[in-house]
């Protein structure tokens, strides 16, 4: 048989058994499938995985494709294994506060199901309209207060995980401490989809914040030094803030209307200690420093707004204009050297680079709209700044065109090796998402 | 350099040479028996030798000596370690970290230390607190555990849950692999580094995966304000009810602790009295941190909770000697188990919370049926049950039915949707306990991940998995040959 005649098999195999089939199309961000299938059950998901396996088909794994434009040097695989149709809460125990859904449900329709107990999954994804909660894990999305609340990696207690051959691994448990083993959920969240095909999740809970305002604090001066000393003031008292994150001034008009870098301080707690910390905020701050305080409903209404900044699926640009996104890791301080070199970098290279960066966990993301040329010039120059200061420059959105122009991932570490290991023991043929990650895994 | 040992073994010879001299090694039989357990102390073996290399090269050569010879080896650290990890079962050499103890830097502004493996945990905290600082895994025993042995294990404590466990803080690793490579992940403790998060599966992996030589962790800046509040309980499901209902209340409690009838009673004996009455079946610790101002608001809110679920008795600690005085008969609780019994086992199950009352019920009956008393020291808040195997060793036959009462609590936690252990480790002695949470093929999916980085199985063998059946084998081998196919 080859490849169509396959493909012809398997629609008529999986049509059979009650599940979605379609023919594929190529899409301007990769990652396609010639056929794409939607599973609504974990068996579904099963019966394409094994069928995959016997017939050596590749699959491309996909949520409802806000990460589609994230790595992957094939432009279509045999094979899209679509999840959106898997979807919702499988267990919610509410006086244990764990929850258990399965892949496809986005991260907004779980936060909905939650609201009524008072009870909430501690990320802050970006596109949580979109985003389902696998190709969160997949991809290790984490927003602005993953400096209190930590990323998936902290929240995630257990899995299964579907393998290659279609057989359900459990890993971790129900429980929120658990050292049986190893750490096997570890493996599979940032995994890019290249172990496994996430089916459910279970995550420890927490509760909702009583109250909650965000402070901003403009500098109009754009002097480094001021913010860099109001931050560091901030993280050496007493103040919790569950983020401080540092927005571009391109950025911060987009969200703000406010052409001045921003320092975005966020309290989440009881009333009375959010408006002490404000109060203490402003005791802090430095003089020619304007301060806007949101409260609840209007924090929340920027927040809304900021986790919707990451480009999706949807928006691989007009013919003009591309738009590519990079994920930025560096030592927390470091991330004023980023932004900084991120705005200046604007009319240097004639683009448009909105950035921000966390200075109590030192990731950045830097969304750039502009020609193509100049926005590949202008990565090569942001890794090389970033190199410089020993940290990493991830690609996490980029068209198909453009991105096989480009290292996704970077170099290959040292210990590559061991990366490339894991994935020969669990994916040995090489199906899943194949060239998606490190080092073409 | 040429060493002079009073041994006809070349390996020991080697390794003296490696390691610089006599006072580096030890091969002597009455020497070595220090060495033959750990905290975990009903099996015993006989290492070859132990070796107590200075720093990373050392270790590093070391490792590769072993590997390139065959000699089985693993890592030590203070041998606090409660089930078994460090225990030489197959007469290994082991490499003891205790020499490596630097704080090599502590970084207040980007809130990071690096610490040699054999770095005492509280000395972390002592070393930073002048500024405002302190590492937050605490385990009972963090006055001389080291944070080597903390990333083996994955270690918990009491204020995990708040601040988590171990892995929550690692920010990167040092690790000499099991063929003597060094590698680096999370480099500079730079979050998300590229590719699969090595850091995660390498914290917990009970020195099986790699001999972890130098430790970036996370430092925390002091809450303002602290207050626990301690409250007594006529019956175990009224403490029970309080325990979620506080936390389902909106409140994240930095520590949640419980004990029950036999453990205040052994505690109450021991060095630390604090004048819990005797005749209460539970006395719960709740203790929240944070900013001062919303405290007192949180305190009075577990007040009332423990009020509407019939506390007998509750209030918070009038100043910081009483607050350090309840903790320092919470914390001593294992240890003050001798007060009451010769010896005692020490279990490590977590449950749902909601559950404790029915395993509680359970673990009375297993008690029972094996004629020894159980004592539950449990950190509520996140499900984690100790259940104290009370015991005496002389009597013939006493350690098996120890042993067996223990698996048997175990499989109660894994029946109620739990797991076998949430801060010990499985080591050696819970190997077996490993088919109660995982089936065949998920115990393999986690061999295979051994076999990438211990592709011979030096390091640290035969601890963590259970052996496997011949029809394990059979089937992985079926696999195996499928796959190469």
């Amino acid at each position: 048989m080859n490849t169509l005649e396959l493909l012809n098999d398997l629609t008529s195999y999986l049509a059979e058994r009650n599940l979605r089939v379609e023919n594929g199309s190529n899409h301007s961000l990769g990652n396609s499938g010639i056929v794409n299938v939607y599973p609504k059950t974990e068996e579904g998901i099963s019966l394409v995985l094994k069928y995959a396996t016997d017939h050596k088909l590749t699959i491309s794994i996909m949520g409802r494709g806000t990460k589609r434009g994230f790595g992957g040097l094939n432009e279509t695989s045999d094979i899209l294994l679509s999840l959106e149709d898997y979807k919702g809460v499988v267990e919610h125990t509410v006086g244990d506060m764990t929850l258990t859904v399965k892949a496809g449900t986005t991260f907004q329709e779980i936060q909905d199901y939650l609201d009524d107990t008072n009870q909430r999954i501690a990320l802050d994804p970006f596109n949580p309209f979109e985003a389902t909660i696998g190709g969160i894990l997949g991809a290790n999305d984490s927003g602005p207060k993953r400096f209190k609340y930590g990323s998936s990696r902290d929240s995630v207690i257990g899995l299964r995980i579907l393998y290659p051959d279609g057989s359900v691994i459990r890993t971790g448990g129900k429980v929120v401490k658990n050292v049986a083993g190893y750490d096997m959920n570890k493996l599979f969240i940032g995994s890019m989809g290249t172990l496994g095909v996430i089916s459910e999740v279970t995550f420890k809970l927490r509760p909702l914040a009583k109250y909650e305002s965000l402070v901003l604090l403009s500098f109009p001066e754009g002097n480094m030094d001021n913010i860099k000393l109001c931050a560091k003031k901030v993280l050496d008292s007493v103040l919790e803030p569950v983020c401080m994150e540092l927005l571009s001034p391109s950025l911060s008009d987009r969200l703000f209307h406010r052409n001045d870098y921003i320092l975005a301080v966020s309290f989440e707690d009881v009333e009375s200690s959010v408006h002490y910390q404000i109060k203490l905020l402003k005791d802090i701050m430095p003089a020619n420093t304007v301060c806007n305080i949101l409260s609840k409903e209007d924090a929340q209404v920027f927040w809304e707004k900021f986790y919707q900044i990451t480009p999706a699926s949807t928006s691989s640009g007009n013919n003009a204009e591309t738009i590519a996104a990079l994920k930025i890791g560096v030592v927390n301080f470091d991330v004023l050297k980023v932004i900084k070199k991120a705005d200046l970098l604007q009319d240097v290279n004639n683009i448009k680079i909105e950035a921000h960066g966390g200075l109590g966990h030192g990731l950045c993301q830097l969304i750039i709209t502009g020609a193509k040329e100049d926005i590949l010039s202008a990565i090569e120059k942001i890794r090389k700044i970033v190199l410089g200061l020993e940290g990493y420059v991830i690609v996490k959105h980029l068209p198909f065109t453009i991105r096989k122009d480009i290292n996704v991932w970077g170099e290959k570490p040292p210990h590559f090796f061991l990366l490339e290991g894991i994935k020969s023991k669990i994916d040995p043929n090489r199906i899943l998402n194949p060239s998606r990650f490190v080092g073409g895994i | 350099m040429k060493v002079k040992i009073k041994s006809n073994d070349g390996h020991i010879q080697k390794l003296a040479e490696i390691v610089g001299g006599t006072r580096s090694i030890l091969y002597n039989k009455e020497d070595l028996i220090a060495y033959d357990c750990d905290g975990f102390t009903l099996h015993n073996h006989l290492p070859k030798a132990v070796v107590f290399p200075n720093d990373t090269n050392e270790v590093a050569q070391i490792v590769k000596y072993c590997s390139e010879n065959k000699l089985p080896f693993l890592a030590r650290g203070a041998g606090t370690g409660l089930s078994g990890g460090a225990i030489p079962i197959n007469g290994e050499v082991i490499i003891s970290l205790v020499r490596m103890k630097r704080l090599i830097s502590v970084d207040f502004e980007n809130r990071r230390a690096v610490v040699e493996p054999g770095f005492v945990n509280l000395k972390l905290t002592n070393a930073i607190s002048d500024k405002g600082y302190y590492y937050a895994p605490d385990p009972s025993s963090q006055y001389c555990c080291t944070i080597g042995g903390n990333v083996a294990e994955n270690a918990g404590g009491a204020h995990c849950l708040k601040y988590g466990v171990t892995t929550n803080h690692i920010l990167g690793l040092e690790v000499v692999l099991p063929n003597g490579d060094i590698i680096e992940i999370g480099k500079n403790g730079i979050l998300d580094e590229p590719g699969y998060d090595l850091l995660g599966l390498l914290t917990g992996s009970e020195g099986t995966l790699g001999i972890v030589t130098k430790i970036t962790v996370r430092i925390l800046k002091n809450p303002e304000g602290k207050q626990t509040v301690l409250a007594y309980f006529d019956k175990v499901e009224e403490g029970s009810r309080a325990v979620s209902e506080i936390i389902s209340s909106g409140i994240v409690p930095a520590a949640l602790e419980m004990m029950d009838k036999v453990a205040i009673e052994g505690v109450e004996a021991a060095a630390f009295p604090v004048g819990h009455p005797k005749d209460i079946e539970a006395v719960l610790l709740i203790e929240v941190d944070g900013i001062a101002a919303g405290i007192d608001e949180q305190i009075n809110q577990i007040l009332e909770v423990c009020r509407k679920c019939h506390v007998r008795k509750v209030r918070a600690a009038k100043d910081e000697h009483e607050r350090e005085q309840w903790w320092a008969n919470r914390k001593t609780g294992f240890g003050a188990m001798g007060a009451i019994s010769p010896d005692y086992l020490v279990q490590d199950g977590v449950i749902p919370r909601s559950t404790l009352p029915e395993v509680l019920e359970r673990i009375k009956q297993i008690s029972e049926e094996s004629g020894l008393r159980i004592a539950n020291i449990f950190h509520a808040g996140d499900g984690n049950l100790h259940p104290l195997v009370l015991f005496d060793a002389r009597k013939q036959g006493e350690i098996e039915k120890a042993l067996e009462a223990g698996s048997a609590c175990l499989k109660v936690c894994a029946d109620v949707g739990g797991t076998i252990t949430g801060e010990h480790g499985v080591g050696i002695e819970k190997r077996e306990e490993m088919r109660f949470v995982f089936n065949d093929e998920e115990i393999i999916a986690q061999t295979n991940i051994r076999e990438v980085f211990n592709p011979h199985n030096l390091l640290n063998a035969g601890k963590l998995f259970p052996t496997p059946g011949r029809c394990v084998e059979i089937k992985k081998e079926i696999k195996d040959a499928l796959l190469k196919s």
